[in-house]
């Protein structure tokens, strides 16, 4: 091991590579998989790129399917790192402020996940380039579609920046200077809760969906955001625990606990009062949630899975509340896994697709994600998690190290 | 003694965290995985991912390439769209060997396009259908349909109360027959919603889509109250002999795969002074088109004399498409 | 340290003016009380339907219509060329003249005609509508000779309502062209006179239902 050696950024980049080529046999055999996953859904985009979205599952009804559905979820779990940040800055917890780079490192794995899910999803790719400004047209700040590719950047920017200055003077062996970041920190805070409520309204300002069109849009999203994103970070980190030498505290994983609790529980409430609002009184604005929970001449599809999130969600919340076990992870990290996949199932499909049912002119149809929809989204989940896993390696090396 | 022991302890964790990183830090396992990831990439570029090298012309990759860089229709000067269009041409002669005729008329002046449906004089023939679909080059692979006819029970205005889907002898007795397609709103969501201003509202009323400037995301689409937009989810097919060769560059030229496209009140037709197709094939005379700032104009009369109504006009959308009866 | 949460507060506090200058701008164009119908309506400027340059002239043969709409004189489509029989004075005797006859002439020459306009039971005569003496015209119920490429005038009588609407534009339509000099279709053009009510049929298409 060079200590003496000289070190600059290129000598940076090239440690971060080579840390990350070498490693166990089940750290390779990881890494193998997961290059399987993204060849195979490249194939399938390649596949799409030739034929056109008409290989998806999607119409002129259903027009946005499983991508946007994963996109929306996942800006929620970019989002939740900022339950990282704020215990660790703004209340000065040493404990989270070990495992904050960890929540940056899946927060900029989220975000290139999103930006994916959307490239991916467009009709017309080669023709992004419209969108940047000056040389295409940016329909800011009229289209919030315009506001959300401004935030997303903006906020992957900052995920990625602040915490690459802290890992470069650390890697150079220096105290990195808490003054030129700090602002960043605090701005990233404040941009974590406006990414999610710009994607909300993305939906809630269609006064052509009724489903989507309610003020309880944005704040719902932010509950569930904050209860999967750390019901992710808790299995993470408690991988890193157990995989790694990085050690994490209990406390970190006790107050995870009881952020995702309030979360879940101000998520139910908030179900519960758009389920009030809807089947109290139904009326032509209900025929979507009419066709998400019961379904709707003859379509029934999504019912099951409608029912199964929320009775999932409620379970797990329930356990995660009441505690059972008194923090034993054997009981708290499966309910985490749970209410991750409860919530996904929820935000993604159970939200986009009856959004979009019935069509504005009331017909009905079934959505299913074809085989190319879910090869690519597979394919994309594996490129999030070796985003995730290049950076959680590279920064628990540098902590490490520079901790000695 | 105990604090010895513990930063013993805390020596030995660090060198083991070293260590695991450095496990099985062979060259083989590095150049394994990096051979595997090449061999992975090249074979899915070569089975899908590269394009029908079919016999492209040095012309046509030539034009191609000036028409991936042009700018938005809106804000091309009249001889820059007069370049478009006379490329689109070449490339419809030589990408499928149909002599077209590309327009590029601007708005006519002190023009603001109006249509009146009337309910009572429908029967639900569905010529208007056919020959949009005719006069628009339509997809006939999906039977893509502009316009949408719906049998409606009487007492009851909601198109969701209705039934789009029908084939039987008409008109049924006690049911009256809507249509539905674009209504070119005043203000119109779709417009607001688009991320590139790939659509807009031409100063003579017509809401248009640049299917080039178009990157195909569909939020329009979404946020059309009325199911006035179509996608291309593939590439339309036209079959040669069908093919409409009057075709405007905003209007009803073959669009690409992966572009919005709607009603254009026939942009190719109207603006030369003729009716849309829908309105000249129509055989009990049920559509009314005119020019809304004409005072003589049909459509004035139209809304001047009768009961009308527009769809869902609660949403502040103002439609420019009203419906009236008798 | 102190400052930082009135530098969160801050910050915040402009990110929502910013959001609600950039969102009221829009909102003041939505919110506003007039419709453009407002704008539409106030306009009295009549438009010259010449200034339409490209508009191709109507090429079927057309009549002046006898009656003006709100924008003045209009075109109706000639019926005579489409009357398979016209002339009817090569048969029937006009002021006098040699009168045609024969065995069962009515069937031979009009038994396709089968008169279908009215009630059941109280369905019109031949002679409700044609001159008993000048076959080559129609006659009102004032005895006033109307000309078959005017029927509206006779058709009007009893359809009057029609037949505002079909001046004013909200009934019939016209041929071809939105602009230039209005040109629209005769009652008779798209009206069977015999049997003016449609035929049910059947769609020409149908749509496709998304699976």
């Amino acid at each position: 091991m060079n200590e003496n050696r000289e070190k600059n950024l290129r000598t940076f980049i090239v440690d971060v590579i080579r840390w990350n080529f070498r490693g166990s046999i089940a750290f390779q055999l990881f890494r193998l998989v997961l290059i399987g996953c993204m060849a195979l859904g490249i194939y399938a985009y390649s596949h799409q790129a030739k034929y056109g979205l008409a290989v998806t599952g999607m119409n002129d009804i259903v027009s946005w399917g499983f991508y946007i559905s994963n996109f929306t979820f996942l800006v929620g779990v970019a989002a939740a790192a900022v339950m990282l940040i704020m215990p660790a800055y703004v209340f000065h917890d040493p404990n989270f402020h070990r495992v904050v780079i960890i929540g940056e490192g899946v927060a900029v794995g989220a975000l290139v996940m999103c930006l994916s899910f959307i490239m991916v999803d467009l009709g017309g790719p080669l023709q992004a380039w419209h969108l940047i400004p000056v040389i295409g047209i940016f329909n800011f700040p009229s289209s919030i579609l315009a506001w959300d590719v401004l935030v997303l950047n903006g906020y992957l920017l900052l995920n990625s920046l602040v915490p690459a200055y802290i890992l470069y003077c650390h890697y150079k062996g220096r105290k990195a200077d808490e003054r030129k970041y700090r602002p960043f920190v605090f701005l990233s805070i404040f941009w974590a809760f406006s990414i999610h409520m710009v994607t909300a309204f993305l939906y809630q300002g269609l006064p052509a969906r009724p489903f989507w069109n309610n003020p309880l849009l944005g704040p719902r999203f932010l509950a569930s955001a904050f209860a999967a994103g750390p019901a992710l970070i808790a299995l993470i980190l408690a991988v890193v625990h157990t995989a790694t030498p990085y050690k994490i505290d209990r406390s970190v994983f006790n107050k995870l606990r009881l952020i995702i609790v309030i979360s879940a529980i101000i998520n139910l409430i908030m179900l519960f009062s758009e389920i009030f609002k809807e089947f109290y009184f139904p009326t032509h604005h209900s025929i979507s949630a009419m066709y998400l929970f019961f379904g709707m001449d003859g379509h029934n599809s999504l019912v099951p899975w409608i029912w199964t999130s929320v009775c999932v969600n409620l379970a797990a919340t329930l356990v995660l509340a009441f505690n059972p076990g008194k923090n034993n992870p054997k009981v708290l990290l499966p309910a985490c896994g749970f209410l991750f996949v409860a919530i996904w199932m929820e935000k993604g499909i159970g939200l986009i697709v009856p959004g979009l049912i019935p069509s504005p002119l009331g017909e009905v149809v079934d959505y299913l994600p074809t085989w190319v929809e879910l090869s690519v989204t597979l394919g994309i989940f594996a490129l999030g998690i070796t985003v995730v896993t290049w950076l959680v390696r590279t920064a628990l090396i540098i902590e490490d190290r520079y901790g000695k | 003694m105990c604090d010895q022991k513990k930063t013993d302890n805390k020596e030995e964790q660090q060198k083991d965290l070293a260590e695991a990183m450095q496990e099985k830090s062979s060259r083989r396992s590095f150049l394994k995985g990096l051979s595997i990831g090449a061999a992975a990439v090249s074979a899915t570029l070569v089975t899908g991912c590269v394009p029908s090298a079919d016999a492209a012309t040095n012309e046509e990759l030539r034009l191609r390439w000036q028409e991936y860089f042009k700018k938005n229709y809106r804000l091309m000067t009249q001889e820059e769209k007069d370049q478009t269009v006379s490329r689109l041409e070449r490339l419809a002669t030589l990408r499928e060997g149909l002599e077209v005729q590309i327009g590029s008329e601007p708005p006519v002046k002190k023009v603001l396009y109006g249509y009146a449906f009337n309910i009572t004089r429908c029967e639900g023939f569905m010529e208007c259908v056919a020959a949009c679909i005719k006069e628009n080059n339509l997809d006939r692979k999906t039977n893509t349909q502009y316009i949408r006819i719906f049998e409606m029970e009487p007492g009851k205005l909601d198109p969701s109360e209705g039934d789009g889907k029908f084939f039987h002898e008409v008109p049924v007795e006690n049911k009256f027959y809507m249509g539905t397609q674009c209504f070119h709103c005043e203000n119109a969501p779709c417009t607001k919603a688009c991320p590139t201003k790939a659509t807009w509202r031409e100063p003579d009323g017509i809401v248009v889509v640049d299917y080039d400037w178009c990157i195909g995301c569909r939020y329009c689409q979404a946020a059309c109250p009325y199911f006035g937009r179509r996608f291309n989810w593939g590439k339309p097919e036209v079959p040669k002999e069908e093919v409409n060769v009057k075709q405007h560059y905003l209007g009803n030229r073959l669009r690409p795969k992966g572009k919005m496209e709607k009603c254009t009140f026939c942009i190719q037709r109207t603006r030369k002074g003729r009716l849309p197709a829908c309105v000249e094939a129509c055989p009990t005379g049920s559509r009314v088109f005119g020019n809304l700032l004409d005072p003589d104009s049909e459509i004035r009369y139209v809304l001047k004399h009768k009961k009308v109504f527009r769809m869902k006009e609660e949403l502040g959308t103002e439609p420019k498409f009203w419906y009236f009866i008798d | 340290m102190k400052k930082l949460p009135k530098l969160g507060a801050g910050s915040l506090a402009a990110g929502l003016l910013l959001l609600t200058l950039f969102f009221f701008d829009t909102k003041w164009s939505a919110a506003s009380e007039t419709s453009f119908l407002e704008t539409v309506k106030g306009h009295d400027v009549q438009f010259d339907n010449r200034s339409v340059r490209q508009v191709l002239p109507v090429s079927q043969p057309t009549v002046l219509a006898k009656e003006e709409y709100q924008g003045g004189t209009f075109q109706v489509l000639a019926r005579k060329q489409e009357i398979e029989r016209y002339r009817c004075s090569s048969c029937h005797i006009v002021n006098g003249g040699k009168e045609v006859r024969g065995k069962n002439a009515l069937t031979l020459t009009h038994g396709n005609v089968v008169v279908n306009h009215g009630q059941e039971g109280n369905a019109l005569a031949c002679i409700d509508c044609h001159h008993p003496e000048d076959r080559e015209s129609l006659e009102d119920k004032k005895g006033r000779k109307i000309d078959f490429d005017h029927s509206y005038q006779l058709c009007g009588q009893c359809h009057f309502r029609q037949k505002r609407d079909w001046l004013g534009g909200a009934h019939g339509k016209r041929v071809a062209n939105w602009a230039g000099d209005r040109v629209v279709y005769n009652c008779t053009t798209c009206h069977d006179p015999h049997s003016p009510r449609f035929a049910k049929r059947f769609p020409v298409i149908y749509s496709v239902p998304l699976k």
